[in-house]
């Protein structure tokens, strides 16, 4: 029915897609499963529209066709529901999902407000949401919305004469266990109205629903599965290119930390409402992990001892030093590095080359009576270059053309240049391929053995578990419950989620 | 070549366009003599932008600079006959002042910079009518090149301007280029975000940049007052949109975090070009401003970094 063959799509220095075949019957829902930086994501904005490919072609039953944009391609009965969800908070439901097709219920002018509800009632029945279609979506659950938004796609099916597609971006990323038992049952109950894809970077997950499971690795589909042989860790090999195991996070260089000395000393630290009641001490050489759901409080608790968040509760001490005055130049003083989650816009600054991005945290040590020693500046920057194996031509490189792990490394070395010992780490592989992943992995126990403590927002549940000496589980900004990591007696991917949800 | 990679080559090479267009249609215009004369006439709008340069490099601007510049050519006058040569240095500290204020304003509360300048503007604006009782005043002309004959005299056949000028450029490059101010003037107008996330103290910088162009309008007030021999709260009336200008098609755009000084003294090269043309084509004076709206709409268009501007009002 829906099909794409040979399909590429290259971007300046990646090649994205490499010639992708990708196809879905009517009523069958297919799994897409890679990496980060796999290509997932640009072959669903092929799918809906949002890009156009290069070469290759998209066809619905057989008839080629070619979207400008996605309200084209939900023209052609192709929809999506966003993983970032696409609802105005602010409106009702109703008006929501008939954004921009107000006008069947206008009448002179005027919109039909009676008419609106009952053809909502009608969209949301098909979603088993039994809500006032008059409510403000800002009111509802996380999970009552993303059945909002799969109604607001499933008003295609009276508005078009075709088939459905429907795309569902990481849908059970937020949602409970049971919530994602409601979602899945739905699902298999949607078929008869539409087809779906379903991306995902939960295995198991993704077999339990699909049919088929497109394997994605590097731009190009590995491998197509059938979901009645599968088999998770054949599925992940694949996905990898390799076995996933302890070495990858290298845990055999995990040693016992200093507990005899404190280096961050929390004491019911909050910033209400997004966490609060918050104890914990970090010592030299461990690496802290906070685990939890996204909006659990992990961001905040790292920006306030960073220094960019006051706390309205608590104490909190550095170097047995009690914090009074809250500031990002307070922080940097007191020997705390941050690496943000948002690295293009917090993390480098691009128009700036890689020796100005390296001092830009420390140019009083690179600097006499406020004119700097660029010299000096240089010869850091090509140090710490050869020391973590930075891909740039030179240390003149504007930092917003190198690649992310490249950038990464530089943010690195910024805070490791100037000496910080207390590392904050917002999801530091984010978007960051495995080779890159690795370094940086590297670089964590690389800090960790000379005595920095590390606070650490990892990028998947495995990654925390395997990285870290402490875990502490958060949910709705509270602290769930406390483990200790020694290799060899680590918590499960179990244990954790149990506290999480 | 794309259009990504000439844009940053674009401004020397109108400014050579333009001076070839105007030779041709007028050889006198290439004459030594009348290039440098050129050049000494536009000085004090060229310091206005330099100013306006540091407001508009982190993302601001500064309205204030041609109504701070009128006031200190009132100041300057006033104060010639009491304090001489320090007639000078309260100029430039009101300018400073004024300029922080403006920063102040920004930064603590909130208020974005085109209006709180063009409320500072305002405050500088009504200051120069008190002080000069609504009329133009008048420089004692010995007093004026006792205290002030270096700033307008001749050496070598070269205005004395130019070497005012020529002294500024080389010390706001120094401090753009060297100095950990400039870097993090750098940083902040090309990724504020990333600034505060590294430690810098991103509002004294921003005030710092308004300070300055509040201080380098005033210098430009003081000269333009010097040169004219008085001062009236309008004097400098019709300065702010060429030097809006001359900062833009110099290549900084309104968004920041590129360009520079010395873009903006080839942008300044321009509107003296733009505007001695004007009289070898016979535009009235009265339609220049028209001219310059027309080429800052065009330069703005031009040079606006879509990316971090999604939206606009």
């Amino acid at each position: 029915m829906y099909e794409l063959r040979k399909v590429e799509k290259k971007f300046p220095g990646v090649h994205a897609l490499k010639t992708v075949d990708f196809k879905i019957g009517r009523g069958e829902i297919v799994g897409l499963v890679g990496e980060n930086g796999a290509g997932k994501s640009t072959l669903m904005k092929v799918i809906f529209g949002a890009y156009q490919p290069d070469d290759g072609a998209i066809t619905i039953d057989g008839k080629t066709v070619r979207f400008q944009n996605p309200r084209q391609a939900m023209e052609h009965g192709i929809g999506m529901v966003f993983q970032e969800q696409s609802l105005i908070t602010n409106l009702t439901v109703m008006e929501n999902i008939f954004l921009g097709y107000e006008q069947q219920f206008v009448k002179m002018g005027v919109i039909n407000w009676k008419a609106m509800a009952s053809a909502a009632r009608m969209q949301l029945q098909k979603v088993k949401l039994d809500i006032d279609p008059a409510t403000v979506t800002s009111k509802l659950s996380f999970a009552q919305r993303q059945l909002v938004e799969l109604a607001k796609v499933l008003t295609l099916e009276e508005r078009i004469d075709g088939d459905l597609v429907i795309l569902l971006d990481e849908p059970t990323s937020v949602l409970s266990k049971e919530e994602v038992e409601l979602l899945f049952k739905l699902v298999r109950e949607l078929r008869s109205r539409a087809s779906f894809i379903f991306v995902s970077h939960r295995l198991d997950e993704v077999i339990d629903l699909s049919d088929r499971i497109y394997v994605m690795k590097d731009g190009a589909v590995v491998d197509v599965v059938e979901t009645d042989n599968a088999d998770v860790d054949a599925i992940q090999h694949k996905m990898v290119g390799r076995e996933v195991n302890k070495e990858y996070y290298r845990e055999q260089r995990q040693k016992p930390y200093q507990a005899d000395k404190t280096l961050v000393k929390a004491d019911g630290l909050g910033v209400p409402p997004r966490y609060s009641g918050l104890s914990f001490e970090l010592h030299p050489g461990e690496v802290l992990c906070l685990v939890g759901t996204e909006g659990s409080g992990r961001e905040a608790i790292l920006r306030t001892i960073f220094g960019l968040e006051t706390p309205t509760a608590g104490t909190l001490a550095i170097k047995g030093e009690q914090i009074r005055r809250f500031s990002a130049q307070a922080g940097v003083a007191h020997g705390v590095g941050y690496v943000p989650r948002e690295r293009k816009i917090e993390g480098i600054v691009g128009g700036l080359n890689v020796y100005e991005n390296m001092t830009l945290s420390q140019m009083g040590n690179y600097s006499r009576s406020g004119v700097l020693r660029i010299g000096e500046e240089k010869k850091l920057a090509r140090d710490w270059i050869s020391k973590l194996a930075i891909k740039t031509p030179s240390e003149h490189k504007d930092c917003g053309g190198l690649s992310g792990g490249n950038q990464q490394k530089v943010v690195l070395a910024k805070w490791r240049s100037g000496g910080s010992d207390i590392m904050l780490l917002d999801h530091p592989t984010r978007g960051l391929d495995i080779g890159a992943k690795e370094d940086v992995y590297e670089m964590i126990r690389d800090m960790s053995e000379a005595g920095v403590g590390i606070v650490l927002v990892a990028d998947t549940l495995e990654e925390a578990i395997g990285l870290s000496h402490t875990i502490i589980v958060l949910k709705d900004g509270e602290v769930q419950k406390r483990f200790d990591c020694t290799p060899g007696s680590k918590p499960s991917l179990y244990d954790l989620v149990h506290y999480m949800i | 070549m794309s259009f990504e990679r000439i844009k940053t080559h674009l401004p020397w090479i109108t400014l050579v366009l333009l001076v070839a267009i105007v030779g041709m249609a007028d050889a006198n215009f290439l004459r030594p003599h009348n290039l440098i004369n050129m050049a000494a006439d536009i000085v004090p709008l060229f310091i206005m932008a330099l100013g306006m340069t540091f407001a508009i490099y982190i993302g601001g601007i500064d309205l204030s600079a041609q109504s701070v510049a009128n006031m200190t050519t009132v100041i300057a006058t006033v104060a010639l006959p009491v304090f001489g040569v320090g007639a000078a240095l309260i100029c430039v500290v009101a300018g400073l002042g004024l300029g922080a204020l403006s920063g102040f304003v920004t930064t603590r509360l909130l208020v974005p910079s085109f209006v709180s300048t063009l409320a500072v503007g305002g405050i500088a604006y009504s200051a120069g009518q008190y002080l000069s009782g609504q009329r133009a005043l008048y420089m004692n002309a010995e007093m004026r090149d006792a205290s002030f004959g270096w700033m307008v005299g001749n050496s070598f056949g070269i205005p004395h301007e130019i070497f005012v000028g020529g002294v500024l450029v080389l010390a706001a490059v120094f401090l753009q280029n060297r100095t950990t101010f400039g870097r993090a003037l750098k940083a902040v107008g090309a990724g504020e975000p990333a600034a505060v996330a590294s430690g810098i103290n991103v509002a004294r910088v921003k005030i710092m940049a308004f300070a300055l162009s509040g201080m380098l309008a005033a210098i430009a007030g003081l000269l333009f007052s010097v040169k004219l021999s008085g001062g009236s709260p309008t004097i400098a009336n019709g300065f702010l949109l060429p030097a809006i200008v001359a900062v833009l098609v110099g290549g900084t755009p309104l968004t920041g975090g590129v360009g520079g000084v010395v873009n903006t003294l080839i942008g300044t090269l321009i509107v003296a070009v733009i505007r001695s043309s004007m009289l070898y084509f016979e535009i009235d004076a009265t339609q220049q401003q028209m001219v310059f709206g027309l080429v800052l709409i065009a330069a703005i268009a031009l040079t606006i970094d879509r990316s971090k501007m999604r939206i606009v009002k």
